[in-house]
């Protein structure tokens, strides 16, 4: 009787998760007004983590829940506040709604050959994974995937979020000088007592997401959007990066992480091992510390992204 | 007690999409906003007895992130509807429709 109830319970509830996951969807690339559409955005984003909660897959939730909730919303309202008030939307030029409705069918076709072709049973690599286990240095399977077995691709994924940060920085005008910035701004006090309250517990929480993926969901990329949330509170709280730190040691943090990965990739190979190949006793350790530099790396890489501008080094140089 | 949990979880999923008509309807663009804020206050409780009544301890981190991470996106919100604090980037009509 529990049991059932509870199955009916969890049904009707991913039911209305899709429903909302559709309408939310829909409504927000409907708006009109760009206000409305982010905040339908935002709201899409809070309902898609717990559809990937039901999904059983809390790591893409734990991600979904750090950028959306942290990064999303104030990069979309951001840029909405930047954009000219005055742009009057033209009306687009609609195409013949009868073409659209044709390559609406075929593509809703093909995915459904797709869908439909797809195994009924699939095991994919799990069992591959889990046999796996003992040789990867953690316990959980997520991480030993990301850090271990396929550690190249995590290591070039690091690369394109430094070479994201690159374009992003020849591309915008350097910012204003420290100073000006500092005279233009008066922020309150309440702003500033929120400021010194969160930037501390969203670090301890990052800490803590980074260390408990060694067994649990979390790791590098939750953590490292959680310090990126914290930066992007500071830019919000009007702080900026001091001059004589945003030479060489913010180019130095934000390639620690790619620098690190690389420096154990390569430093296994002089004990005979292949490339990542790490020792089963370190495996661990080297991994938590890969782990902790692209933390790092990540949070200061998306902090700068959201900032959009090369931070000035001062008027001093 | 777990179909108990469950049945307040669809509850407040009900909740939320009432709540998506004051962000369909505004007027205002802080009845907007303030709608998607209590939709994250929703979503950390439907984490939590989420959490309870499947025995996923790891919704708690979700849940945990959620409510951490919420106060970031009303920042920027508050920057864009009250630029008196930024003049660096005052536009006109940025708070049209707040009033």
């Amino acid at each position: 009787m529990g049991a059932a109830m509870t199955e009916a319970g969890l049904f009707l509830l991913d039911l209305l998760l899709v429903l909302t996951l559709l309408c939310l969807a829909w409504w927000s690339l409907a708006a009109t007004d760009l206000f409305k559409g982010i905040v339908l955005f935002i709201a899409f984003g809070l309902v898609l983590a717990l559809a990937w909660v039901r999904l059983d897959a809390p790591d893409v939730a734990l991600a979904e829940a750090a950028i959306g909730a942290g990064l999303t919303g104030a990069l979309l309202l951001t840029t909405l506040s930047k954009l000219a008030s005055s742009i009057d939307n033209p009306p687009a030029k609609r195409s013949s709604p009868v073409l659209l409705w044709v390559l609406l069918v075929m593509l809703a076709a093909v995915l459904g050959y797709a869908i439909m072709s797809l195994p009924q049973q699939a095991q994919g690599l799990a069992d591959t994974v889990a046999s796996q286990m003992g040789n990867s240095g953690v316990e959980h399977p997520v991480t030993a995937v990301l850090l271990n077995f396929r550690g190249y691709d995590t290591l070039l994924e690091m690369a394109v979020l430094l070479l994201a940060l690159i374009a992003a920085w020849s591309l915008a005008p350097r910012a204003a000088t420290s100073c000006e910035m500092d005279e233009a701004l008066t922020v309150s006090p309440i702003v500033l007592a929120l400021f010194r309250m969160l930037i501390p517990l969203m670090i301890l929480v990052a800490a803590y997401l980074l260390w408990v993926g060694a067994h649990a969901p979390g790791g590098a990329f939750q953590a490292g959007s959680v310090l990126a949330a914290a930066g992007v509170l500071a830019l919000l709280c009007g702080k900026r990066l001091e001059g004589r730190l945003a030479g060489w040691p913010l180019r130095l943090g934000l390639v620690l992480g790619t620098a690190m990965f690389v420096a154990v990739a390569a430093a296994v190979m002089v004990g005979g091992a292949h490339l990542l190949q790490y020792p089963l006793a370190s495996a661990g350790k080297l991994i938590l510390l890969i782990e902790a530099a692209a933390t790092f790396s990540i949070g200061l890489t998306l902090a700068m992204l959201f900032s959009g501008q090369r931070p000035s080094r001062g008027p001093a140089s | 007690m777990d179909s108990f949990f469950i049945t307040v979880a669809c509850l407040l999923l009900l909740t939320l999409m009432a709540g998506l008509w004051r962000v369909l309807r505004g007027p205002t663009a802080v009845d907007r906003m303030m709608a998607a804020q209590l939709f994250g206050t929703t979503a950390v409780a439907i984490l939590l007895l989420l959490a309870e009544a499947l025995g996923q301890p790891a919704m708690r981190n979700v849940a945990l992130v959620f409510a951490l991470l919420a106060v970031v996106t009303v920042m920027a919100f508050v920057h864009r509807a009250w630029p008196g604090d930024e003049p660096r980037h005052q536009q006109r009509g940025r708070h049209d429709d707040v009033e």
